[in-house]
């Protein structure tokens, strides 16, 4: 039997888990949830909280949690979490290492191989660290592949039409878009592009900044204060979500501090309308680059079948809104905009380990890599111009190489810079490596050297570099990678991770060791939440219940505990089934 | 050698629907993630035929053997100003030109 390998959407606000069994694709549910927030954080006892549970910590103790974190991957930052700085990679490692064990639950085996998702838009930097982070988990991350090509590969599957689709995928901290093509059985990426800062927290940080200004008015700053602050964020976050159904939201917080002796209470009231007002830039921005998509898969906005909405921010109606002016159709969202780019990692995953799913993926970068070198810049001699290699939009995987030649006589080394981005001054791209080619041939100036660029499927960059004349490849480290681990500091930051959950250093939590009353106890709950979606909520509310009941048990080993439980919902699932 | 053409299994008289389709059955049996060389040769020849610019420019420019992006680029790259490119490579690239065979296709061509 092969081994399972599960599909990862690892969001900035949610993440989930998919798994495809004998062809059918299933978010996995986790007490009856399937959507794990992406929050990480350590409780009293110094226990680590992963999700519900740290969400709702984050309100008393902000100190101790961490949110968003998705927002920091790539870069070379640090969090604090309970007095202890951690990377991004390792907090994302941390979310990982939870959804694992919720597939592993699911499956009853120990699983070492995912396909993770990555916005479109994120840079060579911010996928190395999203790789690192499935190291550290404890997971061989198979695959990345780009989120919104992931929707399209759910929406893709089925009747052999073609058609073409633009993916608006509007996440808690990205957005992407991609014109995707389908036919044929294949899901063709025609073009991508995005802004990979810029999401829903953005549209929450607008609303705190309008709370936040309204206190002010009242001689009220609570800016220094992390627990009034949380408050007002958390409250911020719920009136956005009202105001994608009615149009006024309460916004009310009371006992939010005390000010000079007397308790604050927030009252205050936000209109639809205005809260459109505040994000209309952001808005304006997402649209202006799916015109940019467009123009990259050279078509126009009437040559699109299909819109899909992907990310949660998507239910914001101002945006479906929009969609419908610029293209005057509405909007597709049939498939759960949060559960979506989870069940096409799965297919993805599926696919790479030989199942058959009756499509093929062709996916393109959404970034032109080059490097820099001596040449013109407005007509005038300019030592960094921007020399692309692979252009944006080319297909996975690519290979391209381009001649290069030393400009001086005797010169026996080149300094070599990949840069990342479209501006013809490369130092307005972002550079993501540098490597020095040493040891050249003593000859004039005029000496031939090939830079070789491969951008393999995961939309990760390959560099080598070769001297024409001596055939010789130079070795190449890129040594300014900025959040790039060395293989030992992934090894230490992996038991750092482990011991957080209380495991050795080899830390695998056996299955074999489990009794065969948890496993049945495991088996039930499947069976209960496939039955989910055709019962009563009545009846859901009280499987949920004791299915939290036996996951409690489950957890600290307490088989006699999970008798009772066991034979509740054995009942309920009898009566649903007869 | 196998011409574009013959890598996706159409005659150079084929339109850009049976290119394309021909393409996308190849690429649904030989997916990116199976064999990646196999998968890059048929991409490129795709992309050196899939519509009339790039037909042309292949029929233009193309000679077997000799990459003519390499050598249009040592032509036209800042130094060749002060240093002219050698000869042979001139004279390569002259010979890659075949422009009344390609004229001659592109005329009686229907349109």
């Amino acid at each position: 039997m092969n081994d399972i390998i599960i599909g990862i959407d690892l969001g900035t606000t949610n993440s989930e888990v998919a798994i495809v069994e004998s062809g059918k694709v299933t978010v996995i549910a986790d007490a009856g949830k399937k959507i794990l927030p992406s929050f990480v954080g350590i409780d009293d006892n110094g226990e680590i909280l992963v999700g519900e549970t740290a969400c709702n910590q984050y309100l008393i103790y902000p100190e101790r949690t961490v949110k968003s974190i998705k927002r920091l991957m790539g870069q070379d930052a640090q969090v604090a979490m309970a007095g202890q700085a951690y990377t991004p990679q390792e907090i994302s490692a941390v979310i990982l290492k939870r959804l694992k064990a919720i597939a592993e639950n699911y499956a009853g085996r120990t699983i070492g191989k995912a396909v993770i998702t990555v916005p479109a838009y994120f840079s060579d930097a911010q996928r190395q660290a999203t790789h690192e982070a499935g190291q550290i988990a404890g997971l061989e991350v198979v695959r990345m592949i780009n989120e919104p090509t992931a929707a399209a590969l759910v929406y893709g599957t089925g009747p052999d039409e073609a058609k073409r689709m633009l993916v608006y995928d509007l996440g808690g901290g990205t957005f992407d878009v991609s014109v995707v093509g389908v036919q044929a059985g294949v899901v063709e990426v025609l073009s991508s592009h995005g802004d990979n800062h810029l999401g829903g927290d953005d549209f929450d940080q607008q609303i705190v900044d309008y709370i936040l200004e309204h206190l002010k008015q009242q001689g009220i700053d609570i800016t220094g204060h992390s627990k009034a602050m949380a408050r007002v964020t958390r409250a911020a976050e719920k009136a956005k979500l009202v105001l994608s159904d009615e149009p006024f939201a309460q916004i009310e917080e009371e006992y939010l501090l005390e000010h000079q002796g007397t308790p604050i209470h927030l009252t205050l009231e936000l209109a639809r309308s205005a809260y459109e007002d505040m994000i209309a830039d952001y808005i304006n921005a997402t649209l202006d680059a799916a015109h940019i998509a467009l123009k990259g898969a050279k078509l126009t906005a009437s040559d699109i079948d299909e819109i899909i909405l992907v990310g949660g921010s998507t239910r914001t109606p101002c945006i479906r809104e929009r969609l419908f002016d610029e293209f005057g159709f509405e909007p597709h969202g049939e498939v759960d905009p949060d559960l979506c780019v989870a069940m096409g990692a799965a297919m993805q995953a599926a696919m790479i380990n030989g199942q058959d799913i009756g499509t093929v993926l062709v996916d393109v970068t959404p970034y032109t890599y080059g490097t820099s070198a001596l040449g013109y810049l407005d007509g005038m001699p300019y030592p960094y111009q921007f020399i692309p290699i692979i252009h944006k939009n080319s297909v996975l995987p690519v290979h391209k190489s381009e001649a290069f030649m030393t400009h001086q006589d005797g010169q026996r080394q080149v300094d070599v810079r990949i840069y990342q981005g479209e501006d013809p001054d490369a130092l307005n791209n972002i550079e993501i490596g540098e490597f020095m080619i040493e040891g050249l041939l003593d000859v004039p100036a005029g000496n031939i050297i090939t830079l070789a660029l491969d951008l393999d499927l995961n939309g990760i960059l390959h560099v080598s570099a070769r001297e024409k004349a001596s055939g010789k490849e130079k070795t190449i480290t890129i040594n300014n990678a900025i959040s790039r681990f060395a293989a030992e500091e992934l090894a230490d930051a992996k038991q750092r991770i482990d011991g957080l959950f209380g495991e050795n250093a080899d830390g695998e939590e056996g299955f074999a060791s489990e009794s065969a009353a948890a496993a049945e106890a495991r088996q039930l709950i499947k069976k209960a939440e496939s039955l989910f979606e055709t019962v009563s909520s009545e009846d859901k509310e009280d499987m949920v219940g004791l299915i939290e009941t036996i996951v409690a048990a489950l957890e600290v080993g307490d088989d006699t505990g999970l008798r009772e439980p066991v034979e509740r919902l054995n009942d309920i699932i009898y009566y649903l089934e007869s | 050698m196998n011409s574009p053409y013959q890598i996706l299994g159409v005659t150079e008289r084929a339109s850009d629907t049976e290119i394309k389709q021909a393409y996308l059955q190849l690429v649904k049996d030989n997916p990116p993630d199976r064999d990646q060389q196999r998968f890059r040769q048929i991409q490129q020849a795709y992309e050196t035929i899939k519509d009339d610019d790039s037909r042309l420019r292949y029929a233009l420019f193309h000679w077997p053997g000799i990459e003519f992006d390499e050598l249009l680029g040592h032509a036209f790259k800042q130094e060749g100003v002060t240093k002219p490119m050698p000869a042979d490579d001139f004279l390569k690239l002259l010979s890659t030109i075949s422009i009344d065979k390609t004229l001659a296709k592109n005329f009686i061509k229907p349109s």
